[in-house]
């Protein structure tokens, strides 16, 4: 019967606390002077009139677990995108190359613009053990560890440069700038795929892994900024000159850091071998090494007028 | 619980007033009274946005690490649309680019802070660092819009004011994260930052 099941379903109902001239059961008033002193501070403010049913709708159980459902359902949401990135990108190993400090870069950078009078690019080994790079970040003088974190600014200092040096000649617009990182984001990624297809082909065991190749192939960007922002100020012959240099710094920086890599531990010690597998793989770096060149030149020849 | 009808005394189309606010006003009034004021209630709290403001445009004073806890967008958006507002003036309409890269740029210093501190940062609060950030690059739009930037002084305006927007954002990011030994490597990403807003002023 719904009339005694209403009259039950309503709790703490007092009839002599009703105005008698209300056209409606006023079940939130009840509900809500015990709610309403707790909810005062949190209640947002609706108007007068219309706060007695949104009071009992806020009131009411249901919509208590509502929002407890609504929140748990955003916590798990964020747990699976958190577990799903770190299937795809392995966060803690991406920390690893990007933790490095002010002297750092400066150091890397110096190499990168004068490679040659670096003497020892070996791995430091420690009883015959390569010490792995993350005991070695703050000796660069040993071993030179990846880091993302100069080549990705590298790159978007190219994006910004390009889109300056286009501004000088009055070709700007904004759109130019994403087209101008898409093309050479574009470059990258045939860059590195080229390069691990080679890697496969020649069937090379290294331990070089994607991320160090991206890095490696950051490094010219440093290059092309300097021939960029020469040009600009010192004109054609500037900007041939300095591209000149860093095109063979970036040559022989890529050389000694794939010799490494790619040759076998035999080779590498300057031992030179005569055989058929190691003469693929140094033709193998030095077709790498050579690239970057050729790519500067390309991405940055009709930057300069 | 119905109560007992009692007869309509009303005319049919004008509405009646069937029950008295007077029984009911002590819980209205219990609610309407206890309110708290609307600007806090969203959140808008005037006096620290103008401290925050201070802190930018003093790139000198040391910053307070605590002024950060609450991530603030509302003045943020303020200084995004008075830059968009500024390079109307001067005869770009650029508003979608402005949200545009304002929205990259917060996205990818989010991700380098988060990989580059010990703690974590939340995206807020790097988005309100930036934004706040922002204040001296009104300055310089606002020249821009009385003389061209493209000489000689405008290249040297240009370069100090992101040097200063970047510095005052990266000595609160610091002080904010306490990293130490990073000023510059946090400086650079926000000066490339600045420098793309910079170009679109300039440009």
């Amino acid at each position: 019967m719904p009339g005694p099941a209403s009259k039950r379903r309503v709790p703490m109902s007092q009839p002599g606390m009703a105005d008698p001239h209300q056209l409606f059961d006023d079940t939130s008033s009840a509900h809500s002077r015990g709610y309403g002193a707790q909810r005062a501070p949190g209640n947002l403010g609706y108007p007068a009139t219309s706060a007695s049913p949104q009071a009992a709708f806020l009131t009411n159980p249901v919509s208590d677990m509502a929002v407890a459902y609504g929140s748990s359902l955003a916590a798990q949401g964020k747990e699976l995108v958190d577990k799903n990135i770190d299937r795809f990108i392995p966060v803690s190993k991406l920390k690893y190359y990007f933790a490095v400090d002010t002297v750092y870069v400066g150091k890397k950078l110096g190499l990168l613009i004068f490679p040659y009078l670096h003497q020892d690019w070996e791995v430091q080994y420690q009883q015959d053990t390569p010490v792995a790079p993350r005991f070695d970040v703050n000796a660069p003088d040993l071993y030179i560890p990846v880091s993302l974190s100069p080549p990705a600014m590298a790159f978007i200092t190219y994006v910004l440069v390009a889109g300056l040096a286009l501004g000088t000649q009055d070709r700007f617009s904004p759109d130019l700038l994403g087209l101008q990182a898409s093309s050479a984001l574009a470059w990258l990624t045939v860059e590195v795929l080229a390069i691990l297809l080679s890697l496969y082909l020649v069937t090379v065991n290294t331990d070089l892994t994607t991320i160090d190749l991206v890095a490696f192939l950051g490094y010219k960007y440093v290059g092309m900024i300097g021939g960029v922002l020469m040009g600009l100020l010192f004109g054609k012959i500037g900007y041939y000159l300095v591209l000149g240099w860093c095109c063979m710094s970036i040559f022989v920086f890529m050389i000694r850091t794939l010799r490494l890599k790619i040759l076998s531990e035999a080779a590498a010690e300057g031992v030179p071998v005569r055989g058929a597998r190691n003469q693929l793989r140094m033709y193998l770096t030095m077709a790498v090494a050579a690239a970057q060149p050729l790519l500067m030149y390309w991405l940055t020849f009709h930057l300069v007028r | 619980m119905m109560q007992p009808q009692q007869p309509y005394t009303g005319q049919i189309y004008q509405p009646t007033q069937t029950y008295t606010p007077t029984t009911s006003q002590p819980f209205y009034g219990n609610n309407f009274e206890d309110e708290p004021p609307l600007l806090e209630e969203l959140g808008i709290n005037f006096d620290h946005i103008w401290q925050k403001t201070l802190t930018v445009l003093h790139p000198l004073k040391v910053a307070d690490g605590s002024i950060m806890n609450e991530t603030d967008l509302a003045g943020p958006m303020v200084f995004c649309l008075a830059f968009g507002a500024t390079l109307l003036l001067a005869g770009k309409i650029q508003f979608g680019y402005v949200y545009g890269i304002s929205a990259i740029g917060c996205l990818g210093m989010f991700c380098l802070l988060n990989l580059m501190s010990m703690t974590g940062v939340s995206f807020g609060c790097v988005a309100s660092v930036l934004g706040y950030c922002l204040l001296p690059m009104i300055l310089l739009s606002s020249f821009a819009v009385i003389f061209s930037l493209q000489g000689m002084i405008g290249v040297l305006l240009t370069a100090g004011i992101i040097g200063w927007c970047s510095f005052s954002a990266s000595k609160i990011f610091i002080s904010a994260l306490a990293m130490e030994g990073q000023q510059l490597l946090v400086a650079y990403p926000c000066a490339l930052l600045y420098g793309v807003f910079a170009l679109i002023s300039v440009f």
